[in-house]
């Protein structure tokens, strides 16, 4: 069999004989071989261009480009001058706000979560079902919140629950469910916890959508032959269902914990970290240091003049933390990957 | 039509298009032949109706110049006019935002344009002493804005006449008890939760977009004798006193025994201060705090019954008021502008002494900066008259910036959380009664240290400036302080 130009670099200079003649050769070969395939697959580099023109210029750049800033205290107006070393920095990890937007950043997450995922597979299941009628109409109907941009969410419910909110209480009375109105937005017992059915009900449909896509790999043969050796509906969600989904639920998984934990849009909108903080999430924290006040619900945050030089370090800070978090996250996943191929073996 | 006929057509129809584009080209910039268009950047929107009423009358006068007014929304006006000033485009004239770059630093980046060539001093004498100061609205000499008002008891109490009358609070002739004291207020707002039995109550406000609970603190704090206010520090001590200044705590927890008897309209910590004026508008509640600008709203939806007053601390007699400052800003021109002469046109229309009486008697948005136009008797609008009658309850007060102008160089970065912030964390329990003096106090030192790092600052850029430039022993709260600065500079 000959060298074909398909095969990986090492493995084409293996059969050109002697090592010193043949590694020129082969770098050669793999130039060749790797303009080729890029040749080859030129339109796929075409689409993606853009996009990666993109996150090159709004993620790359700037994530390298604020970390200058971050020794800086700078209003974000001309060229930063008041140098203050390590200091933002020191003042981030001694803030006691930052902590509590963390502390409620994970709450968010670690409640919205498996909440989410749960209603997600359930309903996917059940829309899953070739005998349901009108499912196609269902899934539009789940996933319409999905499509709908997260600051419209937050302006709709923050008119429907705080400023035309008024009525809505008032009905509560009346049907004796509650004994006063409640300032749904202005309980600081109570606001986070809405945040988070708010943040529920708006991101839904996308996990369906992925548990449905997934559902549909699964071979129907796999529930025909479960079926034939008797298992009931639990058996085959345990042992056919699940293990079908493992894959794909890791990659679900993964991408809602990050997505809880960018959370923004939504509480900025709604509630803008208040009252007193008591909705305060790590990236609106860091908003309102970097672009000062207007903040709603009473103060989330009430920097009145911008320090984008603080708000770059406290970016930084969290993007480590998050890395630590996602680290965690894969060693977790790699752990039970080992137990489970160690259980199987 | 041969080949060679149809291209000499096409040519010369192109050729005439061509000409024609070019000419247009050359015409006069801006639109039509000879007019002029410039731009200006606000965020007014209550005062709306004077400014629009002014452009258009502007605009009949000088046929040549045509005005696009952008209204801007309040809370972000400040990042998009100093993003515009960075990337170098951006109105000619514009409404002056110092919340992320001090005017002082404004002018240094050549952002505003000088106006001596047009603000000569015969100019300025048409505005009364004491308008135009170095470091406030003129540097290095320049004059660079202008003020538009007369400074004023900014926030008043307003009261909701029907809302009174529905609950007996009336006097002999039938006018409502406007409250003069704490515990009038205290007393009315029982009576009006009471009887309103869950649909109207005695006070409420709207800290939805941003903390408003210092406004009730301007309102019953400083008759108490509390010169500070809510942003302070007292200038006789030069200090910052939430903490050690006892009025503040009493308000606080006056502010909490209120809302624990549920004098408050309930959804007062998350609906906007815009809903709030409506809902009071609408009776729900009977009392609340707020600004003149409120008045031109009302009057939009036909809503006058209302009563005001301000300075309503736990004594009648007040022992503290509004302290004013010279100058004032408002409007300035851009230094990039293309059409300064246009551009001046409409800053002098805007600061004329007819622009401030049509402000005043005709549109009541607030006092003007002519006193010929403050008269109470010209307004026919009663509320607004006794806004205007209120006029006195601001007295001239002691600065730093007027002591000193290289003031105007000393940055005091905020704090977090404020003093607003933490109002709300008063208000909403998260903080507890007990720890309200222990929050006060350590805001104190919070500002204290703030303060005493811009001045550092300021004096290692080579400033020089003190700490004691804040301190004014000798002044007495009650009556106006005496400013030692050129009445015309």
């Amino acid at each position: 069999m000959e060298a074909s130009s398909d095969l990986p670099p090492r493995e084409a200079g293996g059969f050109a004989g002697s090592p010193r003649k043949g590694r020129p050769a082969a770098a050669r070969r793999s130039r060749a071989s790797v303009w080729h395939r890029v040749r080859s697959n030129r339109w796929s580099y075409v689409y993606l261009a853009p996009f990666l023109a993109l996150v090159v210029v709004f993620t790359i750049y700037p994530l390298f480009a604020s970390l200058g800033y971050t020794l800086y205290q700078w209003n974000g107006v001309g060229d930063p001058t008041q140098y203050v070393g390590l200091q933002n920095f020191a003042r981030i990890v001694r803030d006691s706000i930052f902590w509590q937007a963390f502390g409620h950043t994970l709450v968010y997450t670690v409640v919205l979560v498996p909440v989410q995922l749960a209603l997600a597979l359930t309903l996917a299941l059940v829309l899953n079902d070739r005998r349901l009628r009108f499912s196609t109409f269902y899934r539009a109907v789940y996933f319409i919140p999905a499509v709908t941009s997260a600051a419209i969410v937050g302006v709709v419910f923050q008119l429907m629950l705080s400023n035309f909110g008024d009525s809505f209480s008032q009905v509560l009375v009346r049907l004796h469910l509650v004994q006063h109105r409640i300032d749904w937005l202005g309980d600081p017992h109570a606001v986070l916890w809405i945040v988070i059915a708010i943040g529920i009900w708006n991101t839904l449909g996308y996990n369906l959508v992925y548990f449905l896509a997934g559902l549909q790999t699964i071979p129907a043969e796999l529930y025909e032959a479960a079926r034939i050796d008797g298992a009931g509906a639990a058996g085959r969600f345990r042992h056919v269902t699940v293990p079908g989904l493992r894959e794909v639920g890791l990659i679900i998984l993964f991408l809602a914990v990050l997505g809880s934990l960018q959370v923004f849009d939504l509480v900025q909108v709604l509630t803008g970290g208040g009252p007193y903080y008591a909705s305060e999430v790590v990236n609106t924290y860091i908003y309102h240091q970097a672009f000062g006040a207007g903040s709603f619900g009473g103060g989330g945050g009430a920097a009145a003049q911008p320090n984008v030089g603080f708000a770059s370090a406290a970016s930084f800070f969290y993007g480590l933390l998050l890395l630590v978090i996602t680290g965690l996250q894969a060693l977790a996943w790699g752990w039970m990957g080992r137990r489970r191929t160690r259980a199987v073996g | 039509m041969d080949r060679r006929a149809f291209l000499g057509a096409a040519a010369t129809v192109g050729g005439a298009t061509m000409l024609g584009a070019v000419l247009a080209a050359c015409g006069a910039p801006g639109g039509a032949s000879g007019t002029a268009s410039i731009d200006t950047w606000d965020w007014w929107v209550s005062q709306s109706p004077w400014l629009d009423h002014e452009l258009k009358q502007f605009e009949h006068a000088n046929g040549n110049i045509q005005v696009r007014r952008t209204v801007n929304a309040t809370s972000s006006y400040d990042k998009l006019f100093t993003l515009a000033q960075r990337s170098n485009s951006g109105p000619d004239v514009f409404m002056i935002s110092t919340t992320t770059v001090p005017l002082n630093e404004q002018v240094e980046k050549g952002w505003l344009l000088p106006l001596n060539q047009w603000a000569t001093s015969s100019w300025r004498r048409r505005f009364p002493p004491y308008s135009f100061i170095e470091g406030g609205n003129m540097f290095g000499g320049k004059v660079y804005s202008a003020p538009l008002t007369r400074p004023s008891p900014w926030l008043q109490l307003y009261i909701n006449n029907k809302v009174f009358r529905d609950a007996g609070l009336t006097n002999a002739d039938g006018s409502v008890k406007v409250p003069r004291t704490w515990d009038d207020v205290t007393r009315s707002a029982e009576v009006i939760t009471r009887k309103g039995n869950g649909n109207t109550y005695g006070l409420g406000f709207g800290n939805g977009s941003f903390p408003i609970l210092p406004w009730w603190v301007e309102v019953f704090v400083r008759p108490a004798g509390s010169p500070g206010g809510s942003s302070g520090p007292d200038m006789r001590s030069g200090k910052y006193t939430f903490g050690s200044d006892r009025n503040y705590l009493d308000f606080a927890q006056l502010l909490l025994s209120w809302n624990r008897k549920g004098y408050f309209f309930p959804t007062s910590v998350s609906i906007s201060d815009e809903i709030a004026r409506a809902y009071f508008e609408r009776g729900k509640f009977g009392m609340t705090v707020g600004g003149v600008w409120n008045q031109a709203e009302w009057t939009q939806h036909g809503f006058t019954d209302y009563t005001l007053t301000t300075l309503v601390g736990p004594r009648e007699t007040r022992g503290g008021y509004f302290y004013t400052q010279p100058g004032g800003t408002v409007l300035a021109i851009s230094s990039r502008t293309k059409h300064p002469e246009q551009a001046w046109a409409w800053f002098d229309w805007f600061y004329g002494v007819n622009s401030g009486k049509s402000w005043v008697q005709e549109y009541n948005e607030d006092l003007s900066i002519y006193s010929q136009n403050n008269d109470p008797h010209k307004i026919r609008f009663k509320p607004f008259a006794e806004y205007v009658a209120l006029q006195n309850m601001a007295i001239p007060g002691p600065g730093a910036s007027i002591r000193n102008p290289a003031q105007a160089y000393v940055v005091v970065n905020p704090v977090q959380p404020d003093f607003g912030t933490i109002l709300t964390g008063v208000f909403t329990g998260q903080i507890k009664e007990k720890d309200v003096l222990a929050a006060f106090m350590d805001l104190d030192a919070r500002l204290q240290a703030s303060l005493d790092q811009g001045v550092k600052q300021a004096q290692q850029q080579g400033h020089k400036v003190s700490l004691d430039d804040y301190v004014f022993p000798d002044w007495d709260i009650t009556k106006p302080y005496h400013w030692n600065i050129p009445q015309y500079p």
